[in-house]
């Protein structure tokens, strides 16, 4: 059986306010949809990508396609210090594990340090980067 | 060791961009794998030497700081000379230890090491 080979994605950059998020779900659920597994990581203002109940009247619908994407199987991963600045979640020692918890945040996404992203990058067969320079 | 290429091409302080570029290279080599970082554009400014502490002035990272930390950990920082002419900027502004290359050796070393090449 051919092992199923893994695209890793980082999305800088806020939604709306350029493509980016729009071509990051484009690509990725594509990817999906072609048998990739697929792992994401929400870096600086990408990490708007993850709130809850977003509801643009014409532009791209990057939260709903967002959780499309979580339910076809991609892992979603967020920059925790980039959550807790932004105000999604608080990070705080909470019965000794940080806080994650929010209302904010689509469900599904999980929230990792820079050294989880390292992880996610060896576990990728190719990465690409969107939003970038 | 797996290789990581960071390609950086804005200034830091006015963009987050260099420094979440830089975090990111800096934990990749901190776990004992290859980085090289490409700095080109307004990139070059992130590795000008005497950087004012950052963080006191207007809380933001110390490019400077995370440049050295990556070189010191065995990371590779190469700058694009045609920007550094472009911006007046020469080998003795930057850090030491980083080399100052043509954009045709930025071609090369991507080709080389850009399996996981991430562009900021």
């Amino acid at each position: 059986m051919v092992e199923k080979k893994t695209l890793g994605i980082m999305l800088i950059g806020a939604p709306y306010g350029t493509q980016h998020a729009d071509h990051f779900c484009r690509i990725a659920e594509r990817a999906l949809d072609k048998g990739y597994n697929v792992e994401v990581f929400l870096y600086g203002d990408a990490v708007h990508a993850q709130m809850n109940n977003q509801r643009p009247k014409t532009f791209f619908p990057v939260g709903e396609t967002l959780q499309r994407v979580i339910k076809k199987g991609a892992k979603v991963y967020s920059c925790e210090i980039c959550s807790i600045a932004r105000g999604y979640i608080s990070g705080e020692l909470k019965d000794g594990k940080k806080d994650y918890s929010s209302t904010k945040v689509i469900e599904g996404v999980q929230f990792t340090t820079i050294f989880g992203f390292a992880e996610m990058l060896k576990r990728a067969d190719k990465v690409i980067s969107i939003g970038g320079s | 060791m797996a290789d990581l290429v960071l390609d950086i091409a804005h200034a830091p302080f006015g963009h987050e961009n260099a420094y979440a570029g830089l975090f990111v290279a800096m934990a990749w080599v901190s776990v004992g794998n290859d980085a090289l970082v490409v700095l080109r554009g307004d990139g070059v400014f992130a590795a000008r030497r005497g950087q004012a502490d950052s963080m006191k002035e207007i809380n933001l990272p110390n490019t400077e700081k995370q440049v050295r930390d990556i070189l010191g950990e065995g990371g590779k920082i190469v700058a694009d000379a045609e920007s550094m002419k472009a911006r007046s900027i020469s080998a003795n502004d930057l850090v030491e230890g980083i080399d100052v290359v043509s954009p045709e050796q930025i071609r090369s070393l991507i080709a080389e090491k850009g399996e996981r090449l991430i562009s900021l």
